[in-house]
């Protein structure tokens, strides 16, 4: 899916973003910075990683029926999150980037949280959660060949992935508070999160298990009935 | 005469990233003072009396993270007291009420952020970067309150046909999952059918057109100007050391004196601009009111 149009200024991201902008951006913070101020820089560097990942969609064949279809699959993930307890997203996540690829599957995990954010709060971690939503997506195209033949390899994906959502953003969260990393602050961060990465992994496999086949099914139909 | 939520989207999303950007960046006390007070007066400009909800919640907040870092820090030269043989040091807890007033005023510049700038701004602004992520955020936006109401009509028939049991929790979740499962086929072709009328009307032919054409105005551009040059001010004395300052092991403010004064001032009027523009909005309006 073509994000950005324009192939001169894809390919000048491609370039600048991994080998100019971001080592510049962690020398310069390691340097110039005697105090750690990591949040600035890591924030910087979860804007830059989204900007190359959009950068790098460029498969010309798709067009409008995939692009809606993604909408779609962003506006079901949205509607999820107001369900109490039990969230969604990533399981819908997983399962657009099993059957729609990785691409979709990142767009449509960074896309949510932006969107949602609307009513959830914007604030400085939309983009962590922008990219770690979109990863989790992302993986989910990659991994796609043994997820779609192994239903454990895939409930477990999804209890992974979870865990490993919950613990990059408590990460963010005591970089936030204490703009040094300190474990012992990640720790107590880590226990006090219990009840939502619980609720987080929980609800990825029940959706996952009831979902994916079903889900799985209708998109194919639509695959073969449309040609998406 | 335009309150600071209608300025251009630009200016609007500039100025809050420069002011949450400089606060996070900047860990040094004035600053962080500047960044709650100037948060919490320009949401109770914008709200009044309203939302005392949300001050609660956020003084619960600001307590509850002032108090953690005291308890798991234990550094620093003043003891205070001796908890469960811990020592429970006054600069910790001054490192822990910076570190609380950053984050909640940060969290009070976002809450206005978020009431200023609504999903439409935000498609504005993506559709100048990207017009095809910009239509899929607008379509996804419609199709939440669209499935909703498609989802209404689905229970309705299937109550109906008599398909809708909810005697028991597991007739309950069944009943939901067989609306849910129409609703997503419907969902799905009902994309596709959008997609191929919007191709058949000529989608992607042309320049993309927004809904709202925002102008950038004269007040745009001086308000634009100011930030930036603020925000210069601001890291300019930043990067010559006047925000060096020490919490562990004793408080210590290492830094020159002028660049101190220079940086703080110009971070304090940047904090206020929003506050200054609505000021200005509304004695004018006064002033209107009262010659008719």
């Amino acid at each position: 899916m073509t994000v950005i149009k324009s192939p001169g200024l894809r390919r000048t991201i491609k370039v600048a973003v991994p080998f100019v902008l971001v080592p510049m951006l962690a020398i310069a913070g390691s340097m110039a910075f005697d105090r750690k101020r990591h949040i600035i820089i890591s924030l910087a560097i979860a804007v830059l990683a989204l900007l190359l990942f959009t950068a790098g969609f460029e498969k010309r064949s798709t067009g409008t029926r995939r692009m809606v279809i993604t909408a779609v699959m962003t506006a079901l993930c949205f509607a999820g999150r107001f369900i109490p307890f039990l969230k969604p997203i990533s399981a819908l996540t997983i399962i657009t980037g099993m059957y729609l690829g990785g691409e979709a599957g990142f767009l449509v995990g960074a896309l949510t949280a932006v969107l949602s954010n609307f009513y959830f709060g914007q604030g400085p971690w939309t983009a962590f959660q922008m990219l770690a939503w979109g990863m989790i997506g992302l993986f989910g195209g990659v991994l796609s060949p043994l997820l779609r033949k192994n239903r454990m390899f895939l409930l477990g994906y999804g209890l992974i992935a979870g865990l490993m959502y919950s613990f990059t953003m408590d990460i963010w969260t005591v970089l936030w508070y204490a703009e040094g990393f300190s474990i012992k602050l990640y720790l107590s961060a880590l226990v006090t999160a219990i009840p939502y990465t619980a609720s987080y992994a929980v609800s990825n496999v029940l959706f996952l298990a009831l979902l994916a086949k079903p889900f799985g099914e209708k998109l194919e139909r639509i695959k073969i009935k449309y040609g998406v | 005469m335009r309150s600071f939520s209608e300025y251009d989207p630009k200016v609007v999303a500039l100025y809050f990233f420069s002011v949450t950007g400089l606060a996070m960046f900047c860990s040094y006390p004035a600053i962080t003072a500047m960044t709650l007070g100037g948060g919490v007066l320009y949401y109770i400009v914008r709200n009044r009396r309203k939302r005392i909800k949300s001050h609660l919640f956020f003084f619960l907040l600001f307590l509850a993270l002032a108090l953690i870092n005291p308890l798991i820090s234990h550094n620093g030269a003043t003891v205070l007291f001796v908890m469960n043989d811990n020592p429970v040091t006054l600069e910790a807890l001054l490192y822990g009420i910076n570190s609380a007033a950053m984050v909640v005023g940060v969290l009070y510049w976002f809450r206005s952020f978020t009431e200023i700038m609504t999903s439409e701004k935000l498609l504005y602004l993506t559709g100048t970067l990207s017009p095809k992520l910009s239509l899929v955020l607008s379509m996804a936006l419609r199709f939440v309150p669209l499935f909703r109401r498609q989802s209404a009509k689905v229970s309705d028939a299937q109550k109906a046909m008599g398909l809708f049991k909810e005697d028991n929790v597991i007739d309950d979740v069944r009943s939901n999952m067989r609306i849910f499962s129409v609703l997503i086929t419907w969902a799905l072709e009902n994309g596709i059918i959008t997609a191929d009328s919007m191709a058949a009307r000529g989608f992607g032919t042309g320049r993309r057109t927004q809904f709202t054409n925002y102008r950038m105005r004269r007040w745009d551009y001086l308000f634009l100007a100011a930030d930036i040059v603020l925000m210069t001010l601001c890291i300019w004395a930043a990067a010559s050391g006047a925000y060096t300052f020490e919490f562990y092991p004793m408080i210590r403010y290492r830094g020159s004196a002028e660049h101190k004064i220079i940086g703080e001032a110009a971070y304090g009027i940047l904090v206020l601009l929003p506050v200054i523009v609505e000021l200005e909005v509304n004695i004018r309006w006064k002033y209107l009111k009262s010659k008719i």
